[in-house]
């Protein structure tokens, strides 16, 4: 009995063997190879320099990287509630019963299927002075005089309000369909019992839907921090950081201290900062999941 | 009502189904970018074959005096660069039997990380291109070596390049790459807008005082003089080009870059510096540049805007449009003296595993083959590096080029820092652009632009 339990392990581990190797050599491998890149100075042809703890002591002293880290924290505050608002009320249109319901569920879910790049080049002609979409439609209403225009890509306040729009249409898409498929999830009989009991809208929504949409919720708003904190390509893509730097996040300030500023000690060094981050909050999310009755 | 819906969700379907078809092509695309550098890789070796059999052929009557070298060489061109670049290789190798030249196109923004990676790994180029400002940092890094010995060898004659181009290249005192050409900042118009505004000379050249007042008032005659949506001038409202502007406006004023001699410490002439920003500023804030202009280039180019400042490069671009008659010149004498932005394309000769002398004379001929032949190079617009080249007559048969030809001995590079791109990018071009936004005051930039770059060398 015994030898076969272990047979059996023998046998899962020859089957999982390929995947393993693979995994070890270019995911864990580089992650303990990193720790040792932070006490180097590092360029990309390893000309290597020990120094110690330095790399450390001069983030905690980095403005650029609290700022970077900042803005991405910004990023998570403008994108995690209106992400889960939106995705509900998305949820809710496409799950009344009527004709168009297929319709809303493609438009809804399709700006996902979109490329990173083609989502922002998009916002980017939409958001763009003089001949963007916004732009023009605001001077075709007449809520912009003429001879002026606003620059959503120059101002910092704007151009988060236009970064965070572009990802929510882009992005909103998976998170509409996770709650379309809980809120399928939530048995009939409930809401007619309810009916019956005379409750209106308000009542049933915040009463019964929401309730039942919890612990979906729960697991979306975590994914959405992790996800909205490694955001990277859309900024970069759209504002290149800017105007001034003040929409950087802290990926593309790694990146730019990697590879344009051939210095990947420090670059990992501020690796292992957002990886820490990262953990913080998974154990977080870990510990708001196990905890007695979470899922009552 | 429905059937309009559904008009839409059919038309929104099919739209999604060209995205997805696009991102289709791209990937094939990149497979047939691939098949595409292999059968050139095939054709290529099939040629050295055909090549070799001419050799063959021709080696019985020179006695195979010489062994033959084939040589890889890097290049970081596309568009007409990298078609030009072609037909110096191709040409090179025809008329060079013993030495072939494989052009290898990598993508502009990859090269440098690329190059140096590759030399690192010893897999590097026996070829290959830099810009002269990236010079002193692939020095630094050990990706370059130094020519001198191998030059004397391959018999190339220093004195036959611009000395200016030529000392941008020559880092303590040793000559580290042969400069194939130069590509300053210069100023573009508009030939029919200029002349509606009666700014047109007989000669048609602008009608302009060579002088700070005189350029603003030709600005302010553009600007009155012509429709509204015309825009005066356009440049950039960020990085490289209003820097470029700055970079020529400050050096004009004998500002001597913004490092000190010895390279190691920021020496920022606040009072030029803070001068020619305030200059630049005026325009912005003069309503003479287009506020954040999401294409400056396409703005100049659908004949929109009277003057426009860019690189040399542009040349063939505008040449290439239809309908659009313009003319090119050096950047106005705003201040003292005159002074330009550039930088250059310069042939190096990266380190190899095998340091063979014959590969290394043979990379030396074929670097001043090319500087030699800068006509060929000349067609995007660049400014040859020898200076018999501009009296070459399918150079001069070129139109245009003449008209800035000059601007090659008033370019002012930039000191050999090993972070000209460092303090370009992290200090200039972000505190500069604070400026171009008003958002900051000229003087009180000039203040941070020391720290900044202070701090880019401390680090």
């Amino acid at each position: 009995m015994r030898m076969n339990k272990l047979r059996a392990d023998v046998q899962a581990l020859l089957y999982l063997l390929p995947f393993l190797v693979i995994y070890i050599l270019f995911t864990i491998w580089p992650m303990i190879k990193g720790v040792n890149m932070t006490f180097y100075k590092w360029t990309l042809i390893r000309k290597m320099k020990y120094v110690g703890w330095d790399n450390y002591s001069r983030m905690i002293h980095d403005n650029e990287m609290w700022s970077a880290i900042w803005h991405s924290v910004i990023f998570v505050v403008l994108t995690t509630p209106t992400m889960v608002i939106l995705a509900i009320a998305l949820a809710m249109i496409a799950n009344r019963k009527s004709r168009l319901q297929r319709l809303y569920r493609s438009v809804f879910f399709l700006p996902s299927v979109l490329s990173v790049a083609v989502a922002s080049f998009l916002g980017l002609f939409v958001f763009q002075p003089y001949t963007g979409l916004v732009n023009s439609v605001l001077h075709l209403v007449r809520l912009l005089p003429e001879n002026s225009e606003i620059f959503w890509l120059n101002e910092t306040n704007l151009s988060w309000i236009a970064i965070a729009l572009i990802t929510l249409w882009w992005t909103v898409g998976f998170n509409f369909i996770l709650y379309l498929s809980a809120m399928q999830d939530i048995p009939d009989e409930i809401y007619e019992a309810a009916r019956l009991d005379g409750a209106n809208d308000r009542q049933i929504f915040f009463r019964i839907t929401f309730p039942y949409l919890n612990p979906i919720t729960k697991t979306i708003t975590m994914l959405q921090i992790i996800a909205s904190f490694k955001v990277f390509m859309q900024i970069y893509i759209i504002t290149g950081g800017g105007p001034l730097d003040k929409t950087r996040p802290i990926i593309q300030l790694i990146y730019q201290t990697g590879f344009k500023k051939n210095d990947l000690g420090y670059a990992a060094t501020m690796s292992y900062m957002l990886f820490a981050i990262l953990l913080v909050l998974s154990i977080f999310q870990y510990w708001l999941n196990n905890r007695k009755g979470a899922n009552a | 009502m429905n059937k309009r819906l559904s008009l839409a969700a059919t038309s929104l379907l099919s739209i999604s189904l060209l995205l997805s078809a696009c991102g289709g092509n791209n990937a094939g695309n990149a497979n047939n970018g691939t098949a595409s550098n292999e059968s050139a890789n095939n054709s290529g070796s099939s040629n050295a074959g055909t090549n070799a059999a001419d050799n063959a052929d021709a080696g019985n009557a020179s006695a195979g005096s010489d062994e033959k070298v084939s040589l890889n060489f890097w290049t970081l061109f596309d568009g007409g660069d990298g078609a030009n670049m072609q037909t110096l290789v191709d040409e090179f190798n025809k008329s060079h039997p013993n030495i072939q030249v494989k052009n290898t196109k990598l993508v502009w923004g990859e090269y440098y990380t690329k190059l140096i990676t590759a030399v690192g790994n010893g897999n590097g180029p026996d070829v290959g291109i830099s810009h002269t400002s990236r010079l002193p940092d692939l020095i630094d890094q050990g990706v370059v070596t130094e020519v001198d010995d191998v030059a004397e060898v391959a018999g190339v004659d220093w004195s036959s390049y611009n000395q200016n181009l030529l000392n941008a290249t020559i880092v303590d005192g040793k000559h580290y790459a042969a400069p194939i050409d130069t590509h300053p900042f210069i100023m573009f118009y508009n030939k029919k807008l200029l002349k509606d505004a009666g700014l047109l000379g007989e000669d048609g050249k602008p009608v302009m005082e060579q002088s700070a007042d005189g350029f603003m008032k030709f600005l302010d005659t553009l600007k009155a003089k012509l429709p509204a949506k015309v825009t005066p001038f356009a440049l950039s409202n960020s990085n490289d080009d209003p820097y470029r502007l700055w970079w020529a406006l400050y050096s004009q004023q004998g500002g001597n870059d913004i490092v000190s001699d010895d390279l190691k410490s920021a020496a920022v002439d606040k009072e030029k510096g803070a001068k020619a920003a305030g200059y630049i500023q005026k325009l912005y804030t003069g309503g003479y540049i287009k506020k954040n202009d999401p294409d400056f280039y396409k703005n100049f180019q659908s004949g929109t805007a009277a003057i426009m400042m860019t690189g040399v490069w542009a040349t063939g671009t505008w040449e290439a449009t239809k309908g659009l008659e313009f003319g090119a010149m050096p950047i106005p004498k705003i201040f003292d003296q005159e002074a330009t932005w550039g930088d250059s394309h310069t042939i190096i000769l990266p380190v190899t595993k095998s340091e063979d002398p014959a590969k290394r004379k043979a990379a030396m001929i074929f670097a001043d083959w090319v500087a030699s032949n800068g006509q060929i190079w000349a067609k995007a617009g660049h400014i040859p590096s020898k200076p018999s080249v501009l009296e070459n007559a399918d150079y001069k048969a070129m139109p245009y080029r003449s008209d800035y030809a000059s601007v090659a001995s008033t370019v002012k590079f930039s000191k050999p820092s090993t972070k000209n791109w460092q303090i370009r990018d992290n200090a200039s071009f972000k505190i500069l652009n604070e400026v171009w936004a008003n958002k900051l005051d000229p003087a009180a930039a000039m203040d941070k632009l020391q720290d900044g770059v202070q701090k880019v060398l401390n680090e």
